[in-house]
């Protein structure tokens, strides 16, 4: 089963981080999941793939009620982003799915029926949890190219999906990053290949460093905050992107 | 981890539905061979015909079979294109079960390890309901199957008949009766390799299920 921790509390205002699978085949990338919760509500965050469904639905379930879930939302199409669709609408066949109108025809190949999904338009939209207003906010081409990030401006957290992702070695089990240097190792390679343009990589850096942002919160690794934020986004900017060896 | 057998079951139950998948595949496979040799029997038939004309008065009778041969290879194509309609929605009816089996087991997998929870119960419940009507979907097709395959079997006794009735009347073709005999011969040898193919399909493990 997966862990769950809180990393961000303010009354009814929560967001978890559902990591570290110790059950989880190693043919299977490791993932994050988040979940934002507001008065009740919860809208859960690259909800995952179909295989390690039963591990984020029990993790998720020990510290929140899964039918108070109001929505998923998809930073883009890949598998072990969304492949769990199925399943959650087997547990609540009205839960809607935010994703960027580009796989709005892509993604119902998981399940789904055409009212699943909230088609959010290329330049983001915002998202009403229960009253907390939360920004999609674009990152196309990072590395889909129909790609999107939630900010949410009150609790200063960023979920950024693939960007700030790293492949780290087994047994790397920190929540948050310890030593910028060495993670970022980990981070290299993935973000030159999977990142496929510079010029969105340096619209997107442009737009985040407009945002009070604490936590960056990506779909694999650790979690960036305080310092740490500003350093990645700088080490991004400056990174050359879209390269493939051989 | 502890084991649930409900997983066990229904993972059992998955790869009998995969194994049905390949068993639907095999079948498949042996009616697109049999649909060619009954477009080979039309050809023959056709060549036949020309050669009972040529043989005139003498392979009148011949000519007759020759034609009811060919008329014999179109029922059977037709029979088999309707037994490909029953394969296709069989193929269908499977994957679906394929599905159900796939969700169930993972929905178990979430209620056992989360400890229990009422709307996954439910959501079980459905998909298990589900699952048993598409299960029965699946074994009214297959007893479809098998009635479509028992009238092709009868099809194929009236094409063996029709062959050895052309075997006696090529022995009548006087000047032509090593040519009309040979030809005959042919024909009850693709008769007979369709009579094999059917064996082979009513073998399929897919028909022993109930």
């Amino acid at each position: 089963m997966k862990a769950t921790q809180c990393f961000y509390q303010d009354g009814e205002h929560k967001w978890v981080a559902i990591v570290r699978d110790p059950a989880r085949p190693d043919c299977l990338i490791d993932t994050n999941e988040y979940l934002v919760s507001y008065n009740g509500s919860g809208l859960l965050l690259d909800p995952g793939g179909a295989e390690i469904f039963p591990a984020v639905f029990s993790a998720l379930s020990a510290e929140f009620d899964p039918a108070a879930l109001t929505g998923l939302f998809a930073s883009h199409q890949d598998p072990d982003i969304i492949s769990s669709l199925a399943l959650w609408l087997e547990f609540n066949p009205k839960l809607p799915c935010y994703v960027s109108w580009l796989w709005a025809s892509f993604i119902p190949h998981f399940g789904g029926s055409a009212e699943t999904f909230v088609a959010i338009p290329d330049e983001g939209m915002e998202i009403n949890l229960n009253g907390l207003n939360l920004q999609a906010i674009p990152a196309h081409y990072l590395h889909a190219s129909g790609n999107f990030h939630l900010y949410d401006a009150k609790a200063k957290v960023l979920f950024s999906g693939d960007v700030g992702a790293a492949l780290l070695p087994a047994k790397s089990d920190n929540l948050f990053v310890e030593n910028f240097d060495a993670h970022i190792r980990h981070a290299e390679a993935f973000h030159r290949r999977w990142m496929g343009s510079n010029e969105a990589k340096r619209a997107w850096c442009e737009r985040v460093s407009r945002l009070n942002i604490d936590m960056l919160c990506p779909q694999h690794g650790a979690i960036y905050q305080g310092a740490d934020v500003e350093r990645f986004i700088n080490w991004f900017d400056g990174l050359r992107v879209g390269v493939a060896v051989g | 981890m502890t084991q649930n057998p409900s997983i066990g079951i229904s993972q059992s139950r998955a790869s009998t539905a995969g194994q049905d998948l390949v068993r639907i595949v095999r079948i498949n496979e042996e009616i697109k061979s049999i649909v060619a040799v009954a477009f080979k029997i039309n050809i023959m038939a056709l060549n036949a015909i020309f050669l009972a004309k040529r043989a005139g008065t003498t392979a009148l009778g011949f000519g007759v079979l020759s034609n009811e041969l060919r008329v014999f290879s179109q029922d059977l194509k037709s029979a088999m294109g309707g037994l490909s309609g029953v394969i296709h929605e069989a193929v269908t009816e499977v994957s679906v079960v394929l599905k159900d089996q796939r969700l169930i087991s993972l929905l178990n997998r979430a209620q056992e390890e989360s400890g229990g929870n009422a709307r996954v119960a439910a959501a079980l419940e459905l998909r298990q309901k589900q699952m048993v009507e598409h299960q029965s979907q699946l074994r009214a097709h297959r007893r479809q199957l098998k009635m479509v395959m028992e009238n092709v079997a009868q099809l194929v006794e009236l094409g063996g008949v029709l062959a050895k009735s052309a075997k006696i009347e090529a022995a009548y073709g006087q000047g032509f009766s090593n040519a009309l005999g040979q030809v005959s011969g042919e024909f009850d040898g693709v008769v007979e390799d369709i009579r094999h193919s059917l064996v082979n399909l009513n073998k399929s493990e897919f028909f022993l299920q109930r």
